[in-house]
């Protein structure tokens, strides 16, 4: 239930945070996600690293559909991604990863053992 | 326990966003990930739909509301009160669509794109510096400066260019500095100049002098002859009015410096290909099925994405005209207005001169002149290199101009320097021509216009709704002895530097021939009785022939035509070659692919059409021929030039026992019937091995494989097209280069129409909709209208969007 909490949580205020300032921090969104919910080291990280990662998918998903996906499959060719669908896979790993060693850094600064 | 947990986690978190915030080089360059896949800011944002929404802003330092309509080709209508205000929205709503392209355009004449782009890009750079584009920009800019109508436009242009850089952040950027991971700088005046030196230099630089003077070594002047008579026996010049050249011309010197003796094994630089050129003609009412005249201009260039072109249309209480601008410059450059439309074609003209320098000694301090020791300048440029330590190069001038190539660069002689002097170099103020085009009335104005305009030199075609037709070649010409400027030149002796300019009164012009049309298509200038002597690398020696004889022949012409014309497929090259190849070969001896190969290409039509096999075959046979003709050219290992296309058939049809028809390489003695044989072979099996490769037929568009590349040469963001044409043919649509905007003007008492299409689209953005969306209608051949109003209302129905801009408080 807090690992569900904590990935709204975390959505919810990266989504704000990243509207107006730069993509790290997503970092700080995740790290204070982390904190609050306290939630086991694992379950933390998973929780940072699928709350960015679903946040930045569904972002690009949006604009990819809003323009008939007429830069992602450019960009995905110039990339050794080659597909659009491993573009949006490198897109929500880029973003997913950093939020989740942050969330890791916020639950483990605020447990007790 | 815990405080090291957190320590080791908190370290990954940062180390992952600092490794992700920055760009790096892992073999090949990457931007910072996170930056750039970051969809509130990165590349994502650069996707745009292709419903645009009004918008209104308030921009300070204008003094009245402009409006600006988009129409559905996204070509912006400038609607202002007055002319600075017009000026400032240009330079804004062009920064909007082009401002990357306008950047590393101007960053590439000044020789900065190692900046940017990398160590591999230092040679280049150090190129542009040495040749001397920031001093010929440099000269331009004062000029420009100088004159206060010039100032005041460039200055507003200059400051729209910067408001829109001012209001933009990361998320804003054009997709190009996300990838390569650096911002736009505040533009200048200077950048308007470089940008024009920019195009001076794919036009204008054209020479062969070091090439000449290695050929004239290596074979003797009277093989060069030959092989480069100053003016083929081909008709058809621009000009044709013999004996009514009636001005007094002004006479050169005589006693101009000798021949150079020498070999130079230095490497020139890799040379514009012939393919850059451009077709413009005007014909009168007389020809016409409304009694107007119809004027058209198709300029032939490398074809870029984004598009070299932006159409714009500038409506103020001064002026109201459209057509193609260059971003980076004001004005609209090829096109319209109530009154007049212009055009232009590249004029063939040697201005370009390389000087041997002698220094006194290796400090490069003084140099001879006529028995004296003049002071040389040196400059140090330094060059900043993305990813590597800062470059620092030393280049001296002398009055000629920049020492181009000298130990450090291009050549291991020590002795050897050279100096380079170009007309370009000359301060001048062409943005007073386009501005005074842009609003003028009639024949008169067009003069006056042209009298501001220095370089690069150009065939000026004009049509006037009065009824006036004419062609000028305007540019600042050197006076020239016979022969002078092909070959290096004593920059010891001040007898064979550049004295006088051919006045402007008395450059080759026209007004109203009795045949009724006017045109240019590169070729040789102007009738044998024009008392100046002209050299250049090379004339047009096709397309011109084959318009001047669609437009003798034709009758109640209408815009249609025309567009037909421009599209036109004939070969007039290979009608007037093939039949002569064919006839040297014997058709007993053929396999089964030659066979199949000559039947395709008796039964040819001449017209190279996107599916036309023959067109394939012919192409394929001349790549290989003209490498065994000219192959004591390229086994001399010094610079050399093959001649031209007309010339070689020239000497196959009329010296067919010439010296050069033989292979170096081969102890036997061929005939031009044993390398046309050869060559035909070695075509064919080029042919079947594309076959094999490409599992197809060889149709020419497949064959010939058009191709529009972005500025960087990436892949993804280029497009293969399927197109006819080729160099040499009215639709001179080559493997990358063609017609970079066509234009067809009807100039109707009742209002000027016009239609106008170009290879690309509005937008520079590869996530826009109108990046590449005329590519497609510009292959079918089809055009567009300009919707040439004058108001905001009028464009009612073809209206996208609207942006309003009002002065900011």
């Amino acid at each position: 239930m807090n690992f569900l909490k904590q990935t709204l949580f975390t959505i919810a205020l990266c989504f704000i945070l990243q509207y107006f300032l730069p993509w790290w921090t997503l970092a700080l969104g995740a790290f204070v996600g982390g904190y609050v919910f306290a939630n086991n080291g694992w379950i933390s990280f998973l929780s940072g690293l699928l709350a960015v990662g679903l946040l930045w998918f569904s972002m690009a998903l949006f604009i990819d559909i809003q323009t008939q996906s007429i830069l992602t499959e450019k960009v995905a060719r110039i990339f050794p991604t080659k597909t659009p669908a491993l573009l949006f896979l490198l897109t929500s790993i880029i973003g997913g990863l950093p939020a989740g060693f942050a969330a890791l850094t916020g639950s483990l600064v605020k447990s007790k053992r | 326990m815990r405080i090291i947990k957190v320590s080791v986690s908190l370290l990954i978190t940062v180390g992952l966003v600092y490794f992700l915030n920055r760009g790096w080089n892992l073999g090949a360059p990457i931007p910072p990930l996170g930056k750039f896949f970051d969809p509130f800011h990165g590349f994502w944002q650069n996707a745009v739909s292709s419903k645009p929404s009004n918008k209104s802003l308030a921009i300070p330092g204008l003094t009245q509301e402009v409006i600006v309509s988009y129409d559905s080709l996204r070509v912006p209508h400038i609607f202002a009160k007055n002319n600075d205000d017009l000026f400032l929205a240009q330079g804004y709503v062009t920064a909007i669509d082009r401002l990357w392209q306008m950047e590393i355009q101007t960053h590439a004449a000044a020789g900065r794109i190692a900046e940017f782009l990398g160590p591999a890009r230092l040679d280049f750079d150090r190129r542009q510096r040495r040749l001397g584009m920031g001093f010929a920009a440099q000269n331009a800019l004062q000029k420009m400066e100088s004159d206060p109508i010039s100032k005041a436009i460039v200055d507003h242009y200059t400051r729209g260019v910067n408001l829109y850089i001012n209001s933009l952040s990361y998320e804003d950027y054009p997709f190009e500095y996300k990838l390569l991971d650096y911002s736009p700088e505040p533009w200048t005046n200077l950048k308007c100049a470089l940008l024009l030196k920019n195009m001076a230099q794919t036009l204008n630089m054209g020479e062969k002098d070091l090439e000449m003077t290695n050929m004239l070594a290596l074979f003797g002047k009277d093989v060069l002859d030959v092989l480069y008579p100053d003016r083929e026996p081909v008709g058809d010049p621009i000009i044709d009015k013999p004996g009514k050249w009636s001005f007094k011309p002004i006479v050169p010197d005589t006693g101009r410096s000798a021949l150079p003796p020498e070999l130079i094994s230095l490497k020139p630089f890799e040379k514009s290909p012939p393919d850059v050129g451009s077709n413009n003609w005007a014909v009168s009412g007389s020809k016409t099925a409304t009694g107007s005249p119809i004027l058209c201009n198709d300029p032939h260039l490398n074809l870029s994405l984004p598009s070299i072109w932006y159409i714009v249309h500038l409506n103020s209480p001064d002026v109201n005209t459209m057509g193609a601008s260059l971003p980076g410059s004001p004005a609209v450059i090829s096109g319209f207005n109530d009154s007049i439309a212009w055009g232009v074609t590249n004029a063939q003209r040697d201005l370009v001169d390389w000087y041997k320098i002698t220094f006194k000694d290796k400090s490069k301090k003084e140099y001879q002149s006529d028995g004296h020791w003049k002071s040389a300048k040196t400059v140090i440029e330094k060059f900043l290199v993305k990813g590597g330590q800062p470059f620092y190069d030393t280049v001296t001038y002398t009055h000629h101009g920049p020492v181009v190539f000298d130990e450090s660069f291009h050549q291991e002689s020590e002795s050897a320097h050279f100096a380079f002097r170009w007309v370009a170099h000359d301060a001048s103020n062409e943005i007073m021509t386009f501005y005074k085009l842009n609003r003028a009335d009639n024949h008169r104005d067009y003069m006056e216009a042209l009298d501001h305009y220095v370089s690069p030199a150009q065939n000026f075609v004009f049509a006037c709704v009065n009824g006036d037709i004419a062609m000028r070649i305007q540019g600042k010409y050197p006076v020239r002895g016979k022969e002078e400027g092909k070959f290096i030149l004593d920059g010891s002796k001040t007898s064979s530097e550049w004295k006088a300019f051919i006045p402007n009164e008395q450059n080759v012009m026209d007004k109203n021939p009795e045949r009724g049309f006017v045109s240019s298509a590169n070729q040789y200038p102007v009738d044998a009785t024009y008392p100046y002597y002209i050299g250049a690398t090379s004339y047009e020696a096709y397309r011109n022939r084959r318009i001047n004889q669609v437009l003798g022949e034709l009758k109640n012409i209408t815009p249609k035509d025309l567009m037909k014309l421009q599209n036109d497929n004939y070969n007039l090259k290979a009608a007037e070659s093939l039949p002569l190849f064919l006839s040297h070969l014997d058709t007993t001896q053929f396999n089964d692919q030659e066979k199949k190969a000559h039947q395709i290409l008796m039964s040819w039509d001449y017209f190279n059409t996107i599916e036309a096999e023959g067109a394939s075959y012919y192409e394929a046979w001349w790549d290989a021929l003209m490498p065994m003709i000219w192959d004591e050219m390229d086994s001399a290992h010094v610079a050399t030039r093959y001649p031209t296309t007309f010339n070689t058939i020239y000497l196959i049809k009329n010296q067919p026992a010439f010296s050069f028809f033989d292979l170096v390489g081969t102890p036997e003695k061929e005939t031009v019937t044993e390398i046309l044989r050869k060559s035909f072979s070695k075509g064919v099996s080029n042919i079947e091995a594309w076959k094999i490769k490409n599992k197809k037929d060889p149709q020419w568009a497949a064959f010939k494989d058009s191709f529009i590349g972005h500025l960087l040469r990436l892949e993804p963001l280029s497009y293969h097209i399927i197109h006819g044409g080729n160099h040499d043919i009215v639709n001179a649509n080559s493997r990358t280069h063609g017609p970079s905007w066509r234009m067809v003007v009807s100039l109707e008492k009742t209002g000027v129409k016009a239609w106008g299409v170009y290879p690309g689209g509005q937008s520079g953005n590869p996530g826009s909709p109108f990046y590449n969306n005329m590519i497609e209608p510009w292959t079918r051949a089809r055009y567009f209208t300009m919707h040439f109003v004058t108001s905001p209302q009028q464009l009612t129905g073809f209206e996208m969007s609207s942006t309003q801009l009002s002065p900011a408080k």
